[in-house]
């Protein structure tokens, strides 16, 4: 009987545990599709108390792998160094003329009005953990509410788009990164203008989906964010194109890309606290629409 | 009370461990600490009920440092502690390769939940079953350190408890 009545408790908690999760999987689901997903305050103080825990748990694996970094792979950084200074002349070189392009369509006076007017507040932010599941592709950020982090902020490096901020806590924030299943960016060809929507595969690289009657896009073409999304601005760097394959039934073609930012290697990233037009203020400062509020 | 709070203290590791392991291996190849410790659980501690509220409390942990909505770790480890308490009672288990066996064929069965679970709550996200190429390898190093998860998580729970409760499941018919 003793058994019976233990196997029937048992039996009665699995299910209570099964429902249980199951309802805080609907709740979570419709708090993320209405955009305010905010933790509870005791997921709050969990991810308050990790996020150092992590980041010092983190510290003998980011020693090894600056010491790989710094002694071991540093074969043919010589060479490596030679063709950035070149790259760095080059780049100089356009941006010089792209000024006096602006200077001469009479734009840059105006761009600089606007951008003072629209400017982003940036919040840098250190990454504390990686995911805590195989499956899943997000971050820790040791910024959170009091910061002024929300979720839906978008979340970048000077090398391009990271990810967007999915949780925050009190002085912690969890960003989904680029790199998730879950992340689907629209995103534009820079050089053809094709636009397509930019995924996530769960690994290092990202597809990138447009119509194959669209424009061309060839390897080595950059993906840069279209701000159609309504999460990142316009023109932000994703990645560049490394294969494109060929038509499916749907008449859809899939490119693979090289995201922009180096995942393996990111400390440092930065908050958007708000999303607006700067970016697009390089495109088409006539066009530019006024910034949105914070928490949108 | 001291073996849960040992066993919830292993459990409050596992996902940082992870998070750290994440950042110098590659998915494929990072074994899911997680997934190890509940089916340890499952194995070696005689207490159903609190190994399986152990396992949702395990799942919510890594829940919240994931990017997986919240509740969906929680499910698939009461599902794992389930299987795995399930297979110890039907299945031979004791040494160190039907443990790495049953760990494989496990995770696979966790990637299809997962995959199943993501389609079903979060459609059109993408989020849908795991890329084989990945999965394999994965399923091979949870089997790899299946073995040392057990013996490990047998030997806190042995320390941390003086009476037979940490000792195999093992049915004897009585005929009664």
């Amino acid at each position: 009987m003793s058994e019976f009545s233990n196997r029937l408790r048992v039996s009665f908690l699995i299910v209570a545990l099964v429902a249980i999760a199951l309802v805080s999987m609907v709740s979570d689901r419709r708090a993320l599709l209405r955009g305010g997903r905010e933790l509870s305050w005791w997921g709050s103080v969990l991810l308050d108390l990790a996020a150092p825990v992590q980041r010092l748990a983190a510290v003998p694996a980011g020693f090894l792998r600056d010491a790989w970094d710094r002694y071991v792979a540093l074969v043919g950084v010589r060479e490596q160094n030679e063709a950035m200074r070149e790259k760095l002349d080059r780049l100089a070189d356009e941006n010089l003329q792209l000024r006096e392009a602006l200077v001469a369509s009479g734009r840059l006076e105006r761009i600089a009005e606007m951008r003072d007017e629209f400017e982003i507040p940036m919040l840098p932010a250190e990454l504390v953990g990686l995911d805590a599941s195989p499956w899943f592709r997000s971050v820790l950020i040791d910024r959170g509410r009091v910061h002024g982090v929300r979720s839906g902020m978008p979340v970048i490096s000077e090398q391009g788009v990271v990810g967007v901020v999915t949780a925050s806590s009190r002085n912690a924030a969890k960003t989904m990164l680029l790199l998730d299943r879950q992340s689907a960016i629209d995103g534009v060809i820079q050089r053809s203008r094709a636009r397509g929507i930019v995924r996530g595969r769960g690994t290092e690289e990202l597809e990138f989906e447009f119509v194959a009657g669209g424009r061309d896009v060839r390897v080595g073409d950059v993906v840069i964010t279209s701000g159609l999304g309504g999460v990142y601005p316009k023109g932000l760097r994703v990645g560049g194109v490394t294969a494109v394959s060929e038509p499916d039934v749907r008449l859809l073609r899939t490119a693979t890309l090289d995201p922009g930012v180096d995942f393996g290697r990111l400390e440092q990233v930065f908050v958007m606290l708000r999303r607006g037009p700067t970016m697009e203020l390089l495109y088409a400062a006539e066009d530019a629409i006024p910034p949105d509020r914070p928490d949108s | 009370m001291k073996r849960v709070l040992g066993l919830l203290a292993l459990g409050a590791l596992a996902p940082i461990l992870q998070g750290v392991a994440a950042s110098v291996l590659s998915v494929r190849w990072c074994p899911d600490l997680g997934l190890l410790l509940v089916v340890a659980i499952a194995l070696c501690w005689r207490n159903a009920a609190g190994g399986v509220a152990l396992a949702a409390v395990l799942g919510y942990a890594t829940d919240l440092l994931s990017g997986s909505l919240f509740g969906q770790h929680a499910l698939l480890r009461v599902f794992a502690f389930g299987a795995a308490r399930f297979g110890s009672r039907h299945l031979n288990l004791r040494g160190a390769l039907p443990r790495a066996i049953f760990v494989a064929l496990l995770t696979v069965a966790n990637a299809l939940l997962l995959g199943v679970t993501s389609n079903f709550f979060a459609a059109g996200t993408g989020a849908g079953l795991v890329p084989t190429g990945d999965l394999l390898p994965h399923a091979l190093m949870n089997a790899l350190f299946a073995p040392l998860a057990v013996h490990g998580t047998e030997r806190v729970v042995a320390l941390l408890g003086d009476d037979d409760s940490s000792r195999r499941l093992l049915l004897i018919e009585t005929g009664r």
